[in-house]
């Protein structure tokens, strides 16, 4: 079983340690809202296990400036494919 | 001169709002913005800081189209227009953020907190949203 870990509020939250204590190997985070921010913080990103995938919501990104700052591990997604990967893996989780 | 340079001084409030939110998930960071430019419009001394994920607020290109909502890097320039020119960023969150400062609109200072600590004891009223 995978799930898909959606993130919304930035590193002020302690959301992203909440999610990584709970997370399996094969499931992934899509970084939503004010969870794009983590996209940016080199720190944030180093405390996600390697084989985790990552995606960051473009359109909340483009709101925040925060494509240009983005990591190389980051995947964007616009909201069609917000919609499949929700549909790709077994369940949602959202952490807000 | 001097006796009216005082009573001016007397009249004046200084005011210094600490914005700590992030541009575009919840409105505190527009309600801070709009607090300060109602204060600059009667005339009060006004210094505008941004602190935690605040400093967000000041990247450069923001586009909030993208997510149906106001650009408030745009609004972030009216500051000028409305005679706030104290406007401060918080190094230190700055840094923790991996920010640096060609990444931010133009027209702030940052400083450490030891200067802002300064300000805040030289404040009559701080609103801190």
């Amino acid at each position: 079983m995978s799930i898909l870990h959606t993130i919304s509020k930035s590193q002020d939250s302690k959301l992203l340690q909440n999610c990584l204590s709970v997370i399996g190997e094969d499931d992934a985070i899509l970084f939503i809202e004010d969870g794009t921010y983590h996209c940016s913080v080199a720190s944030s990103l180093s405390s996600i296990a390697n084989g985790i995938k990552l995606y960051g919501l473009r359109e909340d990104m483009i709101a925040r400036a925060i494509l240009a700052h983005s990591d190389d591990r980051v995947d964007t997604v616009d909201s069609a494919r917000f919609v499949q990967l929700c549909c790709d893996y077994d369940k949602v989780v959202s952490w807000f | 001169m001097t006796e009216k340079t005082n009573e001016k001084q007397a009249n004046l409030t200084r005011i210094t709002f600490i914005s700590r939110s992030a541009p575009y998930g919840q409105n505190r960071a527009s309600l801070c913005l709009d607090m300060a430019l109602a204060a600059a419009v009667f005339e009060q001394e006004v210094s505008y800081v941004f602190m935690g994920d605040g400093v967000y607020q000041l990247l450069k290109g923001q586009d909030g189209s993208a997510i149906g909502s106001k650009t408030l890097g745009n609004a972030l320039e009216t500051l000028a227009l409305y005679g706030i020119e104290n406007v401060y960023a918080d190094a230190s969150c700055l840094e923790e953020r991996g920010l640096q400062e060609e990444d931010l609109l133009p027209g702030l200072q940052c400083v450490d907190g030891e200067a802002l600590s300064k300000l805040l004891e030289t404040s009559d009223t701080v609103f801190n949203l």
